[in-house]
């Protein structure tokens, strides 16, 4: 229920500590935890873009909140990260490649939430749109964590958002909705495959960490 | 497929409108995507509109007219929608309508301990402008020309905002809020005042209620002045406030004048009363005007002796029960005086604390398997 909840956001708001980098964070964990960390966190996020993608598209009023709309993308430069992929495609990469599809995917939505209209709605709205922001920023941290304790370098580069020189921001209010609305919507598909995603890697990685510490108590 | 321009072009894009004004909007389709205006319909925030409000005013062009408009249903806009035959979006445009800001008005403000001063205030027309309204609060010193922007808001409820520092002690401020949105910007009336005026503090703590002895009607009360306000030559002045801890009329004691403690007299033998402390930094640097009140001290609770002569006809219902326990936390209390406190003083504290939330539990108890048909 709850309680896991609340543990996992625990473990994001410390991988949030500025001082401590990740991969100090994950060696001490092992690699095995870090992932279920991260599996737990990707759950967590989850369950709270629910309430707060329904709470921010009743706020966008209807058609946006309504529960069967599905607006065209219009033709814009493609700015946040699709989730939508060959899933073949995306089963057949290597585990590095998928976690750096991850960290990157997440890193950018991240930016684009930020960026949502800051006086936007209730002092309500804007307090969930906060703590979601840095639920979410634990998760890149947490993923960094698990790719350094993978061996993985991290993908180099501006992750840093914004679409290339010359694409507006949104050119009117409505269709700064329906970004609104697509950049809640991808979101809510890459956590849900994110979770898979950790959910395989999990069993991927033994936990030789818990076995040693079996053995250490006399087990 | 996507085509190189949006499919259509709605106008006006998000405009901004007076309540009960009318519009009429086009919508014209690019010639990219073969369609035509009968090929189009419109949508209000979900819903679709009248044919018989449309116009096609070309091959490619088709407007509609809404009249009388309500203000809008969220303050993100209204969604007006041009449609596809099929259902596809083809543009939108966000009406804003609603009303201009009024002044705001009762602005009233406080200084926790002359280190901050907080204000708040109330939206002129009820609030309800249908539009996002800004609130800005700003204040200057009288004599001195530059206007400063209060950062901090909802500190004290939505409609607040908290200067943390920088406050000058003997210069009056002027204050105001301006409360802006899509439709025009309204002032409030300037409030002028001395911080020294509007001082607070903290609750008294430390606040102890005890019994006076084997008096059946008495109570002592002592605390402690606010520390944060020592340093400064204050009078405080104090006010108590006590009830029977089962009735909601709080009587209260208004003369306590400068001093840190009290007895309170006339009580009822035998009863818990909860007492609350508050405090007032009067006469702050000489002035001879009142502050602010601080909030009432956390509730303390203590009881009354009763003469172990039976007082007759005072115990209230369900007394029976009320008595077995007592005997029962007297014993357990007096096996903790003896190996715990040795402080007598104590152990009858604790004790009441007890009863109270005993009785209270009680209660809870009673209510929640209350027979309906009783």
């Amino acid at each position: 229920g709850d309680s896991w909840g609340i543990f996992t956001f625990l473990c994001a708001a410390l991988c949030n500590l500025p001082a401590l980098p990740a991969l100090n964070c994950s060696e001490e964990l092992g690699t095995s935890q870090s992932i279920q960390k991260t599996y737990d966190l990707t759950r967590y996020l989850e369950h709270q873009l629910r309430t707060l993608a329904g709470t921010y598209l009743n706020y966008l009023g209807p058609p946006f909140n309504e529960p069967d709309f599905n607006p065209p993308r219009l033709a814009r430069a493609e700015r946040v990260p699709s989730a939508t992929v060959d899933l073949d495609l995306w089963r057949g990469l290597t585990d590095n490649a998928r976690l750096a599809a991850n960290y990157r995917a997440y890193s950018r939505l991240l930016c684009y939430l930020r960026a949502l209209d800051g006086q936007a709605g209730t002092a309500e709205l804007r307090h969930r749109l906060g703590h979601f922001c840095s639920s979410l920023q634990g998760l890149v941290l947490s993923i960094a964590g698990v790719m350094s304790s993978l061996g993985y370098p991290l993908p180099a580069g501006p992750v840093g958002p914004p679409a290339p020189p010359g694409t507006p921001v949104a050119p009117n209010d409505f269709l700064k909705k329906m970004d609104d609305f697509w950049l809640l919507k991808e979101l809510q598909t890459w956590l849900w495959r994110s979770a898979k995603d950790f959910n395989r890697l999990k069993k991927k990685v033994p936990p030789a960490v818990v076995t040693l510490r079996l053995e250490a108590k006399g087990f | 497929v996507s085509p190189a321009a949006d499919p259509a072009v709605i106008s006006p894009q998000d405009p901004t409108l007076l309540i009960g004004s009318s519009l009429v909007a086009t919508c014209t389709v690019s010639p990219e995507s073969h369609l035509r205006a009968e090929d189009l319909y419109w949508t209000l925030n979900g819903r679709r509109l009248p044919a018989t409000s449309y116009t096609t005013l070309g091959p490619t062009t088709l407007s509609v007219a809404l009249t009388r408009l309500n203000g809008s249903k969220q303050q993100s806009g209204d969604n007006l929608v041009c449609h596809s035959r099929d259902g596809g979006i083809l543009a939108g445009s966000c009406l804003y309508v609603g009303l201009p800001p009024e002044k705001p008005v009762n602005i009233s403000c406080w200084s926790k301990n002359m280190k901050d001063l907080t204000c708040k205030w109330a939206p002129g027309n009820e609030g309800e402008t249908f539009l996002h309204t800004n609130y800005t609060l700003k204040y200057k010193l009288r004599w001195y020309g530059r206007d400063n922007t209060c950062q901090e808001y909802h500190t004290a409820g939505p409609y607040s905002c908290r200067i943390p520092k920088d406050l000058a002690l003997f210069t009056p401020y002027e204050i105001w809020v301006e409360a802006s949105n899509r439709m025009g910007v309204a002032v409030s009336d300037v409030v002028m005042l001395d911080i020294l005026d509007v001082v607070t503090t903290d609750p008294p703590p430390d606040v102890h209620v005890s019994r006076v002895g084997d008096l059946e009607d008495q109570l002592s009360v002592r605390w402690s002045s606010p520390p944060a306000l020592k340093d400064f030559l204050f009078q405080a002045k104090y006010q108590i406030q006590y009830r029977v801890e089962d009735s909601s009329e709080w009587k209260v004691v208004d003369d306590v004048g400068n001093q840190t403690s009290c007895r309170l007299a006339g009580l009822r033998p035998g009863t818990v009363y909860f007492v609350q402390v508050r405090c007032n930094p009067y006469g702050i640097y000489g002035s001879k005007k009142a502050g602010i009140w601080s909030d009432w001290s956390n509730p303390t609770a203590a009881s009354t002796p009763r003469s172990e002569r039976a007082a007759g006809g005072c115990d209230p219902k369900g007394g029976e029960q009320n008595t077995t326990l007592r005997r029962e936390l007297k014993q357990f209390f007096g096996w903790v005086k003896k190996h715990a406190y040795g402080c007598s003083n104590l152990g009858i504290k604790l004790y009441d604390q007890w009863r109270v939330w005993l009785q209270k539990s009680h209660k809870a108890r009673n209510q929640v398997g209350k027979d309906p048909s009783t």
